[in-house]
């Protein structure tokens, strides 16, 4: 067949040197739910929107901020299924480090074979582009972390940032809203705040997850206390 | 006779005050003969960390340079330097990869830690089962000498010129009674701030 | 090679084969140092087989005469038989000759009863210490099949690898500089063969309990006892 001659993989380059299957996730990723990652000084805080179609979900069965390693944890904006492939990977190479050194995986460690991983996919035959982003957030070096990640593989260190629908008011509100000097409580608030610009509808602790991490580890908040913080705002 | 002791060789790492020590003997030998009597077992993988590998010779060479590979990729990935109680690890889990075709060696770890300087020693056997105890280590063709004179002379917190001569007499009368170990010895003395080495003279035979 | 196993159909069912083991090794260490008025001998009071322990206060010591004591361990069975032979012997020489044996004549025969079973030895390890004519300490040292070597000192046993290049060290003072190489005082020979047995005990499962030492005088053979580990 002639249009063989072209179907090369789908991750070809277009001759202006794009390689438009990754802008297209970058477009999925912006399209998908927002979510929040903010360092504090004592800690790092991911927060997300975790809306339901319809009053029938059972709201805390299937979640989207994760844990990969006792101190490591990360959230998505994106597509729910490529998320849920990235997180066991990411919790097999948490592993995998701990049996070679009997040492917890870096924050930065993990971050990077994760988007190794995720830049594979952008080169191989027969698979695409990974449709998330991810936020990964941790606790090591007696100091907090938070990296992006995105379907390219390129990965950024954040103080703050915010990704998906609305991310670039949620960035804008963020720039104005930080400081250093943030304390994790603070965080967690301002994390909430951000998701609030933008939301529609009213916001429960059923409809936004917030998992935070700080020298204790990783904990995704339970509902309860996140309607603590709501109540504050 | 076991492939482990085809060419002879002993190493012993001890624990003191603030310092390690680790010793190798000198004798590289085919069964009974002896080929050469300047084979150090003992290889300097970090300023403050060294690694001593008896059994047999092609596979401490290969053993040595596989690590060293490894070691080096750790550190350039990571940008830090790679603590003894990490190498021990990895020197572990590579070695359980070869759990049913292993590599014939026996390593020893001595070192003190790049940035808090804790002293670490740390032994394995075969197939790389960790033993990281806080007084002394030893491997070898004459491994029940060796325990037999550390267990006599080693006390705890030596300084290091008694962690020296405590190391070195229990080398010596040690390989002295095993007929393929010996022939010279070298220690090293680990501390803080330097790293001592001493070449001792024994009888040849 | 014609046996049961080529003629399947001759066997048996319900038949099960054993195999003779002749040999146990029962553990146990010897250490012995000889001075210039003096023979100090010990052994350890373990007499264990695999991993279980028989009894924690075995005497592996043997006063053969006022002058002689043999040491042995291994086969505790090939020990017993050993001993009983030896004082027999020793009995037939005293009604021949009238005169208790002396200690080297004793090591001598030791050799000769151990290599008349050359090709199904007495699986011990002997050190014979004692006062020789001249009253000067000597130790003896044997392999299962009866080579004999006068000594000055020596480790066998189950911790022999252990001990013997301590004595070395610490008796023989080897690789040692600087130092003079004066005679052993009783009391130090006896503080060195302490120290190993303890040491033996950390390492060898073989040796622990308690060590009994038989200190060989002129005035008589002297008994202590010191305790090990018991783990």
């Amino acid at each position: 067949m002639a249009s063989e001659r072209y179907s090369f993989s789908l991750t070809t380059f277009s001759p202006s040197g794009k390689l438009v299957q990754i802008e297209y996730a970058l477009q999925a990723v912006a399209a998908g739910a927002p979510s929040v990652g903010i360092m504090a000084s004592n800690g790092v805080v991911l927060a997300t929107e975790n809306k339901h179609k319809s009053y029938l979900y059972d709201e805390h069965s299937v979640n989207r901020v994760e844990m990969i390693t006792g101190h490591i944890g990360m959230v998505y904006s994106g597509m729910g299924p490529d998320y849920r492939l990235l997180v066991k990977q990411a919790r097999k190479m948490a592993q995998s480090y701990y049996l070679t050194y009997k040492e917890p995986i870096p924050v930065a460690q993990l971050v990077q074979r994760v988007a190794n991983l995720m830049q594979e996919f952008t080169q191989s035959g027969g698979v695409r582009p990974f449709g998330v982003s991810l936020l990964i957030c941790g606790w090591d070096n007696n100091r907090p972390y938070l990296f992006q990640c995105d379907p390219s593989g390129a990965y950024f260190a954040w103080k703050a940032t915010a990704m998906g629908k609305n991310s670039i008011n949620g960035k804008t509100f963020l720039e104005k809203r930080y400081n250093e000097d943030l304390e994790l409580d603070d965080a967690v608030h301002t994390a909430i705040l951000t998701l609030k610009e933008g939301f529609e509808g009213k916001m429960t602790p059923d409809n936004i997850e917030v998992g935070i991490c700080d020298e204790n580890g990783f904990r995704r908040l339970d509902p309860s206390s996140i309607n603590d913080y709501l109540v504050n705002i | 006779m076991s492939i482990l002791a085809y060419n002879g060789g002993c190493v012993v790492a001890m624990r003191g005050k603030d310092c390690v020590a680790i010793a190798t003997d000198h004798r590289f030998g085919v069964q009974g003969q002896t080929i050469d009597t300047n084979f150090q077992k003992v290889f300097q993988i970090n300023p403050q960390m060294f690694l001593g590998l008896v059994g047999l010779q092609t596979d401490i060479l290969t053993v040595k340079d596989r690590l060293a590979f490894r070691k080096n990729l750790y550190e350039v990935r990571e940008n830090r330097e790679m603590t003894p109680e990490r190498f021990a690890a990895m020197l572990s889990s590579f070695l359980y990869e070869r759990r049913f075709g292993p590599y014939f060696v026996e390593p020893v770890v001595a070192g003190l830690d790049p940035k808090t300087s804790k002293p670490f020693i740390c032994n394995m056997d075969l197939i790389g089962c960790p033993n990281a105890p806080d007084d002394f280590v030893v491997a070898g063709t004459c491994a029940e000498q060796l325990y037999g004179m550390c267990e006599t002379l080693w006390k705890p917190d030596l300084e290091p010129e008694q962690l020296f001569e405590v190391i070195a007499q229990s080398m010596i009368n040690a390989f002295d009674r095993d007929a393929i170990s010996g022939w010279g010895a070298t220690v090293y003395i680990i501390e803080k701030d330097k790293i001592t080495v001493k070449t001792l003279k024994t009888r040849m035979d | 090679m014609i046996s049961a196993e080529n003629f399947p159909e001759y066997n048996v069912p319900g038949v099960v084969k054993h195999d003779f083991h002749p040999y146990e090794s029962n553990g146990g260490s010897v250490v012995a140092i000889a001075g210039d008025d003096y023979a100090v001998i010990a052994a350890d009071t373990r007499l264990s087989s695999g991993y279980s322990i028989h009894t924690r206060k075995q005497n592996k010591l043997f006063k053969l005469s006022g002058t002689t004591v043999l040491g042995s361990t291994g086969c505790w069975c090939d020990t017993l038989a050993l001993t009983s032979l030896i004082s027999a012997r020793m009995k037939m020489y005293h009604y021949l000759h009238q005169k208790v044996m002396p200690t080297n004549a004793i090591s001598q025969m030791l050799s000769i009863i151990m290599y008349h079973k050359r090709f199904f030895p007495y699986y011990v390890s002997n050190i014979l210490a004692g006062l020789d004519a001249d009253g000067k300490g000597v130790v003896y040292s044997y392999d299962p099949i009866g080579h004999c070597e006068l000594a000055s000192y020596r480790a066998g046993g189950s911790a022999g690898a252990l001990l013997q290049p301590v004595l070395d060290n610490q008796i023989g003072l080897k690789n040692q500089e600087n130092v003079a190489k004066d005679p052993i005082p009783k009391e130090k020979a006896i503080s060195v063969i302490v120290d190993t047995f303890i040491s033996a005990a950390e390492r060898d499962i073989y040796t622990g309990d308690g060590v009994i030492i038989n200190v060989i005088t002129k005035d008589g053979i002297e008994t202590r006892n010191v305790s090990l580990r018991k783990d």
